[in-house]
């Protein structure tokens, strides 16, 4: 079967708006670093049965349509406080299911930022293939 | 001297079957299921099938395909620890006229495709990128996938296994004077040592400071590396060659008796009644190629012996039909369930400069059922397994020179039910469940690294069950309040192993074990198994040595057995 994109469309809106929440800065990438952050995403997700992929995706509806039931509005145009206080409370939801699904939708935002070549240097990580010799010049 | 080398017989079977049969796959469009790193995946395993059919080769899919068929005499599916050792070991047979064979799902990599990259060296060299997910999502597993398997991705720590575990592992025939000597033939072959000093960075120092301060026993790992020039990528695969994996001593020496490798090969069944495996051979787009052009095979052997790994080696099994014969097949799974916990030091420390892992903690093996080693992980691993998100996870993580990390393992109980299954598709299924014993096990061993990580200065430290995100140097007396055991919630902390056992556990007979202490499979003479699935109960060490010991086993009783498996 052919491959689809995952993150189009209303998906990606969210993704993006939950990524930011979850990594905030990934609201400072450029269009073309965002293009890459999310292009890690679907890699990893193209190699995903797709049984994954659709759990995934009915995650990523509740995780925008469940707040309007309280809220009266979905993830996306939530006031960030908001969206912080949904996420805080699937990571500490009462449902074992909840709060690995979470894990997973933080775990592909924390790919999508940090699995990029480019965050390391921003964030002090700057491994080299002889690092004893940084370690020796300490 | 030349080697006289044994030739495989080949033969090209394509079957003319009825009009709609398989035949080759269509080539898929690049894009399809194509990850990062261009490569496809393999199709769909076959799905279980009753017993009574489970040695036929006549099923949907592969028998309908053309293939080529192969005939060698051993046959070792996987190449890592287990897989590797027993290559080497048999590979004086070749001279003899053996025909071993060696196939790796995996691949060769190019010595330039080690690049220290991140998520590129996690796609290629692991299942699932490091993240394979057991059943209820609340843990994942790290195997290798590579020539060298899992020797290519670990940190090279080599421990012999203590006396006392093999006394509880139990199982007759099997003396820890046995798998001691072995060890050690395999702590010289592969240049274990201590690392000097002076290569030894400010994260593994202020762990031992640290231990050593609180009066926590503390011992410095042997590693088996070559010239480590201290990338601190191990875990990635070394990217100088040092580390001294079956990729880099055991495989090339088989090689160079005679044995044959395959890599980008996956085994989908063994027939049991033909004794041939069913496999396929892949290109992933990188790597060196196969030796096998791509395509269906069909390898008939006189004895196969099983190394692909605790989650593989039981799941290859079940596909073959054995489940029904043998009850414990798939259960018994250990992992040493995992955590990677972080301390924030003032000022930048060395840390992912240098070899990431140096010290071990086992002050705790016994009386808390938990060890703590250093180690240092790469920014997605280390962001994704703290719990949190948001500005303060950002804060802990923008300044990843001042981290200091320990690593937790969980010395887990074997239970029944903690198994690998296969489903529909004949993929892997692993059901993990942590006990309540491993559950207070991780929570303490948490308490114990806080408190470390204060002795050795840091500023805060994250705790997964704790009750904030960071706790500060200043609440240093409040560490068992605010890390308290029901603040450990599976699915929120980042629970991972990499440690893999069991599943095809040794013991005296069918009902409550899969092989013998020789990893012969009870009621198949012809069929070993030699990796960390024999493992009765979890090592409680890092278990690659005790592999490599195990295997060496497999190999001696295969050197016996192959003059009358070749005659039979």
């Amino acid at each position: 079967m052919l491959y689809t994109a995952f993150l189009t469309g209303g998906r990606r809106t969210l993704f993006l708006a939950f990524a930011a929440r979850v990594a905030p800065a990934m609201r400072a990438l450029d269009a073309g670093a965002e293009a890459r952050a999310l292009a890690l995403v679907e890699d990893l997700l193209a190699d995903r049965p797709a049984r994954t992929r659709r759990e995934l995706a009915l995650f990523l509806w509740l995780v925008r349509w469940v707040p309007a039931l309280l809220l009266l509005r979905p993830f996306d145009r939530l006031p960030p406080a908001r969206q912080d206080a949904v996420i805080g409370w699937l990571q500490d939801a009462p449902l074992a299911t909840l709060r690995s699904g979470l894990w997973g939708l933080k775990t592909l935002a924390f790919l999508a930022y940090y699995g990029s070549p480019e965050t390391g240097e921003a964030i002090g990580y700057r491994p080299s293939k002889t690092g004893n010799t940084f370690l020796h010049a300490r | 001297m030349p080697v006289s080398r044994a030739r495989p017989r080949e033969s090209v079977r394509n079957p003319q079957t009825s009009a709609g049969s398989a035949g080759p796959r269509t080539a898929r469009p690049a894009r399809e299921r194509r990850g990062a790193t261009g490569s496809p995946p393999f199709g769909k395993l076959r799905a279980p099938r009753a017993e009574s059919r489970g040695a036929r080769a006549t099923g949907p899919g592969c028998g309908a395909e053309p293939h080529v068929i192969k005939d060698f005499d051993i046959v070792i599916v996987g190449s890592g620890a287990g897989g590797g050792t027993v290559a080497q070991a048999l590979g004086p047979l070749v001279r003899d006229g053996v025909r071993v064979v060696v196939l790796e799902w995996g691949t060769r990599l190019k010595e330039e495709e080690y690049t220290g990259r991140e998520v590129e060296m996690a796609t290629r060299l692991y299942f699932d990128a490091g993240g394979f997910l057991t059943r209820d999502r609340t843990m994942t597993l790290a195997f290798g996938r590579a020539y060298g398997g899992s020797t290519v991705v670990y940190t090279g720590t080599s421990l012999t296994i203590p006396e006392a575990t093999v006394a509880r592992w139990g199982v007759g025939g099997l003396t820890y004077d046995d798998l001691a000597r072995r060890s050690r033939k395999y702590l010289e072959e592969n240049h274990v040592h201590l690392l000097d000093q002076a290569d030894i960075n400010d994260n593994n120092r202020l762990f031992h400071d640290a231990c050593r301060a609180l009066g926590y026993r503390v011992e410095q790992f042997p590693i088996n590396v070559r010239g480590c020039q201290g990338s601190g990528l191990c875990n990635l695969g070394c990217p100088n060659a040092a580390k001294m994996g079956t990729h880099r001593v055991q495989l090339p020496e088989a090689e160079r008796q005679g044995v044959t490798v395959v890599t980008n090969c996956r085994v989908d069944r063994v027939d049991l009644d033909g004794r041939t495996l069913h496999v396929e051979v892949r290109d992933p787009g990188f790597g060196q190629p196969s030796s096998w052009t791509p395509g269906r095979y069909r390898v008939r052997a006189k004895a196969v012996v099983l190394a692909a790994g605790a989650v593989n080696s039981p799941a290859l099994l079940l596909r073959s039909g054995l489940g029904s014969r043998l009850p414990a097949l798939g259960r018994y799974f250990t992992c040493h369930p995992a955590l990677i916990l972080v301390g924030q030091h003032a000022r930048p420390i060395t840390n992912y400069h240098g070899h990431p892992k140096s010290y071990y903690c086992d002050h705790f093996a016994q009386s808390h059922g938990f060890l703590l080693e250093t180690c240092m992980y790469f920014p997605f691993v280390t962001a994704k397994n703290l719990a949190g998100f948001g500005e303060a996870h950002q804060r802990l993580m923008s300044h990843m020179d001042r981290l200091q990390m320990i690593l937790v393992l969980a010395i887990d109980p074997a239970r029944a039910d903690n198994r690998v299954t296969i489903d529909r598709d004949g993929q892997p299924v692993v059901d993990y469940t942590l006990a309540a014993e491993t559950k207070r096990a991780l929570v303490d061993s948490m308490r114990a690294s806080a408190r470390i990580f204060f002795a050795a200065g840091a500023e805060r430290v994250h705790a997964p069950a704790g009750v904030k995100f960071l706790i500060e140097a200043a609440e240093r007396d409040r560490i068992d309040e605010l890390i308290p055991y029901e603040g450990l919630r599976p699915g929120k902390a980042s629970i991972s192993s990499a440690h893999l056992m069991g599943g095809c556990r040794m013991g005296g007979g069918p009902a409550d074990s899969v092989a013998d202490a020789w990893g012969e499979v009870h009621g198949v003479p012809w069929l070993f198994v030699a990796d960390g699935s024999l493992f009765p109960r979890c090592a409680e060490i890092n278990p690659y040595v005790t592999i490599m010991a195990l295997a060496d086993r497999v190999a001696e009783r295969v050197r016996e057995r192959i003059g009358t498996l070749r005659a039979g």
